[in-house]
This record gives structure tokens, C-alpha cells and sequence, in this order.
């Protein structure tokens, strides 16, 4: 592999993995929430 | 129960926009002379590395503190920056490895700093699994914080671990004995800023994962309440004397 395309790789899996822990946060929220409102 | 906590949109912007500014800094920082263009995977290995040390000193701080006050909002802290900081911890590992593999040619090797990075994220990992042992928040709040105490033993030993031994890994970048090992001025600026971008970063996602701490434990406090059915909707108590 060329040096850009370990570049490439690095960084995508840093903001890949970014993507994916903050959507996880932001489902878990909602999912709670949800889980709250059902219960009132 | 009424929902307490009200959506904060601007952590996800802070997040988008640190990404953004680490990103652009990071592709237009000058190829080094000894690593080429592989140097750029530096500004991202090492604030991972930097905000998992300082994740875990915050899971100290929030341990030690309920510790001392039994306020249940420290361990919420600590709590929410031990998970983020397994996240920077497996983020450090794997960029480390793609690093290794494309500078040393091997994915992995059981040098000190690698070796006791790797026991730090197990430890921490232990610290969330020991979270979910029980739903008593007082029992589980207490047995994690003396592990979050003890755990923080290892942010010296790791970050030192390449002064006080000799070891592949290369000794530590900025926060060093000496002088930073990085003398070009554009790539000190653009490493310093990475490490600000990962800072504001752990903060927005703070911000959120305490938000969620916050509605799991309203939650699981309905699910325990004494007027919730105790085996489900569908279990009915049987009419005495009627027949089947």
C-alpha cells in the first residue's frame, strides 16, 4: 500500500469510528427517551 | 415521569466541526523527511492517546469525589468519561497499529508502551462490565469508583513507560523531559490543534453521554418503582374461586 493509502486507511477508521460512537450516543438517547414517554 | 433533560444540538456541531479543522490542518501539514506522509497519522494518534489519559483522570476525579461525597452526579461522571475513554484507547491502539504496520512493518509488537496501553483499555473495560454487575445505583456506583481510583495508577506508568524503559516506541511528543521532539512550526501547530479538536470533542460527547446516564437511570428508577406490574402486563392475578 502507498503512504497516502495508509493515510487513507488511519484516518478512516478515526472518523468512521467517530461516526459510529456518536450515532450509538445519540440512539441510546432517543431510545431512552422513548422508553420514558411510553412509561408516563 | 416527565423527560428532564432537553436535546442539546450543539455538541454534535462541535464534533462536525473539530473534524473538520483537524481534518484540513492535517492534510496541508508538510510531509515529514523521515516518514513521508505517514507523519499526518500522528495527529491523530497521539490526542487519541492524550484524551484517553485525560478521560480516565476525569473517571478519577468523579470516583474519588463520590467517594468522599457519595453524590451520585460524580459517579455519573466518572462513568461517562471511562466509556469515552475505551473509545480513545481502542482508537489509539488500532491507529498504532496502523502505524506500526506501515513504519516498523508489524501490526504489533509486546513493547512497554503497547503492552500496558493494551492492559489499560482491558482494565477500563472491566470498569464498565463491573458497572453492569447491578441495578442498585448506590452498590454499583460505590465498587466502581474505588476501580476508578486504582485504575488511575496506570496514566503515569503508560505515558512514562517509553522514558523508563527502552522500547520501539517512540518517546513521548510534546510532554517530555526535554524539549518537544517536533522542531517544524507548522507541524507542532497542527499537532497542538488536533489534541484542542479531540478536547473539544470529548467534551460534546460528555455532554451526551452524561445526558443518556441521566435518562438510564430515570429509566431503570420507573422499572424498579413500586407501582410498575412486577411480572409484565400479561401475568394477571387469578379470580379466586372462578373455574377454568
Amino acid at each position: 500500500m502507498t503512504e497516502w493509502g495508509w493515510v487513507a486507511f488511519a484516518y478512516g477508521v478515526a472518523y468512521g469510528s467517530f461516526f459510529l460512537y456518536a450515532g450509538s450516543i445519540a440512539l441510546r438517547i432517543n431510545r431512552a427517551r422513548q422508553s420514558i414517554e411510553r412509561s408516563e | 415521569m416527565k423527560v428532564q433533560t432537553r436535546i442539546r444540538w450543539w455538541p454534535w456541531a462541535a464534533v462536525a466541526l473539530s473534524l473538520v479543522v483537524a481534518f484540513t490542518l492535517s492534510m496541508i501539514s508538510p510531509r515529514d523527511d523521515v516518514q513521508g506522509e505517514l507523519v499526518r497519522i500522528m495527529y491523530i494518534h497521539v490526542p487519541a492517546a492524550w484524551l484517553a489519559y485525560v478521560a480516565f483522570f476525569m473517571t478519577f476525579v468523579g470516583s474519588l469525589t463520590y467517594l468522599l461525597t457519595k453524590n451520585l452526579r460524580w459517579d455519573r461522571i466518572a462513568a461517562a468519561s471511562a466509556e469515552i475513554g475505551v473509545f480513545f484507547t481502542g482508537l489509539t491502539l488500532v491507529l498504532g497499529m496502523i502505524w506500526g504496520k506501515s513504519t516498523w512493518g508489524v501490526w504489533w509488537t509486546w513493547d512497554a508502551r503497547l503492552t500496558l496501553t493494551a492492559i489499560m483499555f482491558f482494565v477500563y473495560l472491566g470498569y464498565l462490565a463491573l458497572r453492569r454487575t447491578t441495578d442498585d445505583p448506590v452498590a454499583r456506583a460505590s465498587r466502581a469508583s474505588v476501580l476508578g481510583v486504582l485504575g488511575a495508577v496506570q496514566i503515569p506508568i503508560v505515558h512514562f513507560s517509553v522514558v523508563w524503559w527502552r522500547t520501539l516506541h517512540q518517546p513521548p511528543s510534546i510532554v517530555r523531559p526535554d524539549s518537544p521532539a517536533i522542531q517544524e512550526p507548522l507541524m507542532l501547530i497542527t499537532l497542538i490543534v488536533g489534541v484542542v479538536a479531540f478536547t473539544i470533542i470529548y467534551i460534546s460527547l460528555m455532554i451526551k453521554r452524561i445526558e443518556l446516564t441521566h435518562l438510564e437511570d430515570q429509566l431503570t428508577e420507573i422499572e424498579h418503582s413500586t407501582d410498575q406490574p412486577v411480572a409484565g402486563e400479561a401475568v394477571v392475578v387469578p379470580e379466586l374461586g372462578a373455574r377454568p
